[in-house]
């Protein structure tokens, strides 16, 4: 029978912060691996599968065993990030110490750090590493000013485009919303069977992040502020109009990431909106636009800062883990520069350190990777919040409304602080 | 002219039936790069390059076994205690039967979504969660209402004289139940264990949410997740779903009549 | 052999089924009622709080949104299947050598896992790549526009189903003595006359019997809209099962979660109630 899993979150997240200090305090006196000479100890390491041979990553491994001792097994989870969701939740919520570490989504560490799952790891972090992180990475990975998890890989929304056809047209690539829709009329007004921008805007997460680079581009928000809610309806009112006047086909309602890429890897689409994960995918040989697309930053209104919504995956520590510190090593190594620049260089993966892009061996290797630099930048998460389930409910329904024209903007708006504001009480 | 008629609106039902399974085993032999384009209708070329995939790619084989596992352990499980049962209701006739017959035509009528976060707790806590066990108590208790309906009916069908003979000659119950009336149930017996084995087969709420890795999971809950992070991928899915009902459908075929006796045994009682 | 002691041996051998039954089924469902009185998430301890879920429910345009979805899904598709199930059969009837065959091919939508169908009509009803699209010549936002999703899932749903309808009115329909109709054909009856005088008053309590059966199936949709819109676009093919899962294995939110779903176990409650009455007045 289980034991009671209902210490109290506050209490418990006190002793273990008393915890996480006294290991990490005790690790940091300089004392080295002389509590892991004796013996492997084994840390269990659960993440979603990585996007290529799994072989560069057991190298990093075996490195570390030899310099620390601890052994890392490695354990990986089905890709379907809901899935990932439940099965941390429900194994953390019942006490399962059966892993030590693990992958979370960038949505997932609020949550997960007000459950009272994840150890303090703000130790782990000095002023330095605070410096090289980027911002919005850093902005994800705190609750209540203290740090949960470890930034591991950085993703951010980007604008891929058909250089030859902008250039056929005498265009560049636009800087501006604006610019965009006016290039888009442009082109396909005089190519046929093109459509001018291809996104994701289906019911689902995805949308979220798509929507909010188009209200955010307006200088907006969503939860919206007073001071930003006419430039939040401009957002989406833009957002709107895209269907409306054709420049994103109407069926743009059922597309995901994939089903985008395919569209304009087929050379069907002028613009596409996607994550940095599809340039090896459409640059690649037999790919009916290689050498024909470029990548930019997603444009923004005039005078409004860029705005790509961040993804990507950080560094836990299972608050049950039967071995906190050297859990919190295996984390700490992981996010280190070392092996960031090894998994940038082996799997195509964006580090959250702003160093690293400097690297001239990373540079010569991962080209695009390194040009994505001001993007990540400047990237921003979504609404941080221990409630963001289901508020991201609320807002993929409010959004696809407002997109298939269900919804008014304001309404949608309004439905959503209404949401927000309900959420926080509770 | 009036068959002829006939005959026209049979073949459009079937062919109505039919288009999409044709058109996803089509779908499946495509080469990739026909995939991604609509005229033509037909590929040029045909490639088995989908089901090599779903092979070496995922896991597929390990779900087909978990399907297989579950959903014949389920249909054992719920045949044997559900022709315990039906033989009990219909040849003993014990009195408040007919309140256990509708109690278990009313459990019958219970949305998967009213137990599935009960169950999800209580399986978790037995620590039957993610194991082909608790899928399959679980599956068995979605499937006794059916089995115990169909094989009461079954049973009903049977005349009681034989029954009756084979105590007088000395046999008790269990062994009049043996020798006598299992033999003859037989049909009964396998429409009932094939109506529940396709059941559990395709079953799918409760897979999704008792499971959590590939080492329980059934073939439904692999077809409904399978684009991974970054693929969409139309040929391997449809060859997944062709794979994931030849059994099914296989033995839909090949004991059509059977199957046909159990669905119409459940609904038109004379 | 005495009446007694056949009734004593009766209850051992119901008893195992009734106690998997019992477990695995009625408990959960005593359960879930006790789990929808509470609040329970991942953030406190559960503490009780009797009909506070209910309240919340009443007031929650999405639940009213996700019930008014489950009812009109029901109805149209019942509707369609019934209509379509009895033209089937009334077909059948006639088919004489052929119907083995027919049978047969007809029997595959119904044994093919919901899900596989929801992914072979996803493919179909592909804006781009559809075979449906292509066929019409026209690019119809099939699964993207918040009303045509939620009658391209009724539309899948009948499909599905239509064949389970057809094959028990078919039954029904070949219990009808010949007799009857000989005695209409003497007294100078049309087709449509022996039709509606005849066939269907005999039908009607095997009608009845599918009503129900997919009354009770179609106002716990689950699997089809899962794979085929998830519940989108706009929550215009959310359910009462998908909006009850999404709170339960997405927000972790138990408590509400459990409210949703013991109303979907009361709705199918009282259409099932609703029926019997039904059943048991056409019965006399």
């Amino acid at each position: 029978m289980r034991r009671a899993e209902w210490v109290g979150p506050r209490v418990r997240s006190g002793v273990v912060h008393a915890l996480a200090a006294l290991c990490l305090g005790a690790l940091l006196a300089g004392c080295g691996p002389r509590e892991v000479s004796t013996g492997h100890e084994v840390v269990v390491f659960r993440h979603p599968k990585l996007f290529g041979d799994p072989a560069a990553l057991e190298r990093l491994f075996a490195e570390f065993e030899r310099e620390s001792g601890i052994r890392v097994r490695s354990e990986t989870l089905p890709s379907a990030s809901d899935e990932q969701h439940l099965f941390y939740a429900i194994n953390l919520q019942a006490g399962s110490r059966e892993f030590d570490v693990f992958a979370l989504d960038v949505i997932w560490v609020a949550e997960f750090a007000r459950a009272g799952w994840l150890v303090d790891l703000t130790a782990l972090v000095p002023d330095a590493d605070r410096e090289d992180l980027f911002p919005g990475p850093l902005a994800a990975v705190t609750w209540n000013r203290r740090i949960y998890a470890l930034p591991w890989f950085v993703d951010a929304g980007l604008l891929y485009y058909r250089k030859d056809l902008l250039d056929k047209h005498g265009l560049a690539p636009p800087a501006t919303w604006q610019a965009l829709v006016d290039a888009a009329r442009v082109v396909t007004g005089r190519e046929p069977g093109l459509y001018g921008f291809v996104w994701q805007g289906k019911q689902y997460e995805g949308l979220v992040c798509n929507a909010l680079e188009f209200v955010r581009g307006q200088g907006g928000d969503l939860p919206a502020s007073d001071a930003a809610r006419d430039a939040s309806l401009r957002g989406l009112a833009f957002m709107r109009a895209l269907v409306i006047d054709g420049v994103a086909p109407p069926f743009v309602t059922t597309l995901t990431e994939e089903p985008a890429r395919v569209i304009f890897g087929q050379g069907r689409a002028l613009f596409l909106r996607n994550w940095p994960y599809a340039w090896q995918l459409l640059a690649r040989d037999g790919s009916p636009v290689q050498g024909k697309i470029g990548v930019a930053a997603l444009p923004h209104a005039p005078g409004q800062p860029a705005a790509a919504t961040l993804g990507g995956w950080q560094l836990g520590v299972n608050v049950h883990s039967a071995r906190p510190a050297a859990a919190a090593r295996v984390a700490a190594f992981l996010a280190s520069a070392r092996a960031q620049k090894a998994l940038a260089l082996a799997y195509g993966y964006a580090p959250p350190r702003r160093s690293l892009y400097r690297d001239p061996a990373l540079a010569r290797a991962q080209p695009f990777l390194a040009s994505l630099r001001e993007i990540f930048e400047t990237a921003r998460p979504r609404p941080v919040s221990p409630h963001y389930v289901a508020l991201s409910q609320v807002l993929q329904s409010e959004l696809s409304g407002v997109l298939t024209g269900e919804r008014a903007p304001a309404a949608a708006v309004r439905a959503i602080d209404r949401a927000h504001r309900e959420l926080e009480r509770r | 002219m009036k068959r002829a008629l006939v005959w026209l609106g049979l073949a459009a039902a079937c062919a109505w039936s039919v288009a999409p399974f044709a058109w996803q085993v089509l779908t499946s032999l495509k080469p990739q790069a026909e995939l991604e384009r609509l005229p033509p209708l037909l590929p040029a070329a045909l490639t088995l390059a989908h089901y090599e995939a779903i092979f070496a790619g995922h896991p597929f084989g390990r779900l087909i076994l978990n399907s297989v596992v579950v959903a014949a352990g389920t249909a054992v499980l719920a045949l044997a205690l559900g022709a315990l049962a039906g033989f009990a209701l219909a040849k003993l006739r014990p009195p408040g039967r007919s309140a256990v017959l509708a109690g278990v035509v009313a459990m019958s009528m219970l949305p998967p979504i009213a137990t599935v976060s009960p169950l999800f707790l209580m399986v978790g806590a037995a620590g039957l969660r993610d194991a082909l066990a608790g899928l399959v108590l679980v599956y068995t208790a979605f499937a006794l209402p059916l089995a115990v309906w169909l094989m009461t009916q079954f049973f009903r069908g049977i005349p009681d004289e034989l029954y009756v003979a084979a105590r007088v000659d000395g046999c008790s119950a269990a062994g009049a139940f043996a020798k006598v009336m299992l033999p003859l149930a037989v049909p009964g017996l396998t429409a009932t264990g094939l109506l529940v084995f396709i059941l559990a087969w395709n079953e799918f709420m409760y897979a999704l949410t008792l499971t959590s890795s590939v080492a329980a999971r059934t073939v439904p809950v692999g077809i409904a997740l399978f684009p991974g992070l970054h693929e969409v991928p139309w040929g391997e899915i449809a060859a997944g779903a062709v794979v994931a009902t030849a059994p099914v459908v296989l033995l839909a075929i090949a004991f059509q009549r059977r199957v046909l006796e159990g669905l119409t045994a459940g609904a038109v009682k004379g | 052999m005495s009446r007694a002691r056949a009734h004593r041996e009766a209850w051992p051998l119901v008893a195992p089924a009734g106690l998997v039954l019992v477990v695995v089924a009625a408990v959960p469902m005593l359960y879930v009622v006790w789990l929808s009185l509470h609040d329970r998430t991942v953030f406190r301890p559960p503490t009780f709080a009797g009909l506070g879920n209910y309240a919340r429910l009443a007031a929650d345009a999405r639940f009213w949104n996700a019930l008014g979805n489950t009812l009109y899904f029901t109805v149209v598709s019942v509707a369609l299947e019934l209509l379509l199930g009895l033209a089937i059969a009334l077909l059948l009837a006639r088919a004489g050598r052929l119907r083995a065959a027919a049978y047969g091919v007809m029997l595959l939508p119904w044994a093919v896992p919901t899900v596989v169908s929801a992914r072979m009509w996803e493919w179909i009803y592909n804006a781009e790549l559809g075979v449906l699209n292509y066929l019409a010549g026209a690019r119809i936002n099939w699964l993207g526009d918040p009303l045509l999703a939620l009658h391209a899932a009724i539309a899948m749903d009948v499909w599905k189903a239509t064949p389970f309808v057809a094959l028990l009115l078919l039954a029904a329909l070949q219990g009808i003595p010949r007799d009857l109709y000989r005695a209409a054909a003497v007294d100078g009856a049309g087709p449509w006359t022996t039709f509606r005088r005849v066939t269907l008053p005999l039908l009607l309590p095997v009608m009845l019997v599918a009503v129900v059966f997919r009354t009770i199936d179609a106002l716990r949709v689950f699997d089809a809209i899962y794979v085929l819109t998830g519940g989108g676009p706009a929550n215009g093919t959310e359910t009462l099962s998908i909006y009850a899962y999404k709170i339960l294995f997405q927000t972790l939110d138990f408590g509400y979660g459990s409210a949703l779903a013991v109303v979907v176990l009361a709705v199918t409650a009282v259409a099932a109630a609703a029926y019997a009455r039904a059943l048991r007045g056409g019965a006399e």
